[in-house]
């Protein structure tokens, strides 16, 4: 599975930096396992920040660091765990990327998704107190309300694909979006379309029956 | 033609790559002890420009080069310099420690284990010359190397660059894209 749509390298940079919040964070590390591309561009971004880190005048340290550094070495245990081998390859059709199961569990099959409108399911992050991540489900050949965000929204498709005026976005894809990009997604007849979105304010729906439905859905 | 010997440079990635090999070999304090009177300080820089506090920042500091210590088997200089290695070390712990993400440090290095295994990719090209990197910082126009300090090592989201330096947020965007965009370029080109 090759992505042909990928995160911005703007957005990478920060993912690199450390600056995003835990819910875009989620989703960025969840292309990033499924797309060998952007973890090199992450690598190249890392390869700057060392730069910059062994570039720049250091800070002195606390007096006593490099003594209480000794001491701890000679306390540290000899034997060297080796790194875990790498998780085998899962062709379980409804697992989740390794980053979104703190949040949603390992597996689609036991999401349990609530209605928010004819063909839309969804269930929102727990735990997530910095902007919202939820998944979304939407039924095959749906026309989704057009809709704004009010700020940034970064979405992967985990399966099923989409179209809209940016192109088709099929799983492994990234659709990541400023608050003027106005669309109206209409997913792949077939397979239901569930994607994952990370969102720093709620979705405006711009159609009469979204805005009808908005009160009552707090996305 | 009488042999030219070129001095290792203190700050090169193939002086740190020895230093780690015997730390990793050998278990050389002493080598070690040189990596960290280097790098301490400017892991130091690094996490008070994060707006750790000073205390904090040695303890963060301590935890970095304990961790060099204990995983330096692992540490591949045909992969990543040192230097590239303690910022990603230095900016997991803080994302865990001091921003809380406590599923961080497990997804990098589920992320990174994903290419320690043959990958297709050559990893060779990620070692840039540290010396052609620095050309081509030192080239950018000041306002391109502040956003990019900006990014890097306050951590800021686009949104506070914007904010703070009073720029509309798209140009913020299109600057650090563009500035990215040359310096990987770069990378690229240094295979």
């Amino acid at each position: 599975m090759t992505a042909r749509h990928h995160p911005d390298v703007v957005t990478m940079l920060s993912y690199a930096a450390g600056a995003l919040s835990p819910a875009f964070a989620a989703v960025m590390s969840a292309h990033l396992s499924r797309c060998a591309e952007c973890r090199q561009q992450l690598a190249r971004a890392e390869v700057i920040g060392g730069h910059l880190l062994s570039r720049q005048t250091g800070l002195p340290l606390a007096e006593d660091a490099a003594g209480k550094l000794r001491a701890r070495l000679a306390t540290e245990p000899d034997d060297v765990a080796p790194a875990p081998p790498a998780e085998p390859v899962r062709h379980d059709p409804h697992a989740l990327p390794e980053a979104l199961r703190p949040y949603f569990g390992a597996s689609l099959a036991d999401v349990r998704w609530r209605w928010i409108a004819p063909g839309i399911h969804h269930v929102r992050a727990a735990g997530v107190t910095e902007d919202h991540l939820m998944l979304l489900r939407v039924a095959p050949g749906r026309s989704l309300p057009m809709h704004t965000h009010g700020g940034r929204e970064l979405t992967m498709i985990l399966s099923g694909a989409y179209d809209d005026t940016l192109g088709h976005f099929a799983a492994g894809d990234v659709a990541d979006l400023d608050g003027e990009t106005e669309h109206q997604p209409v997913t792949t007849p077939g397979l239901p379309c569930i994607c994952v979105a990370a969102t720093d304010a709620p979705l405006r729906f711009s159609g009469w029956f979204a805005r009808t439905i908005q009160p009552l859905v707090p996305l | 033609m009488p042999p030219s010997v070129t001095p290792v440079k203190e700050e090169s990635a193939a002086h740190w790559a020895g230093q780690m090999a015997a730390v990793a070999a050998n278990r050389d304090v002493e080598a070690f002890m040189r990596v960290f009177a280097y790098f301490g300080p400017r892991v130091k820089r690094y996490l008070c420009g994060l707006r750790v506090s000073e205390p904090a920042a040695d303890d963060l500091v301590q935890e970095t080069m304990l961790r060099v210590w204990r995983h330096a088997a692992q540490f591949d200089p045909t992969r990543a310099t040192l230097s590239t290695w303690l910022f990603r070390i230095a900016r997991n712990l803080y994302i865990d420690s001091v921003r809380r993400q406590p599923h961080w440090i497990d997804t990098q290095d589920a992320l990174e284990r994903l290419d320690a295994t043959g990958s297709e990719l050559g990893q060779g090209e990620w070692l840039a010359d540290g010396e052609v990197l620095e050309r081509a910082i030192a080239a950018l126009p000041a306002g391109q190397a502040r956003m990019l300090r900006m990014a890097y090592f306050e951590a800021k989201s686009h949104t506070e660059i914007a904010h703070e330096l009073d720029v509309p947020l798209g140009s913020v965007k299109s600057v650090l894209r563009r500035t990215i965009l040359k310096l990987q370029v770069v990378l690229g080109d240094h295979k």
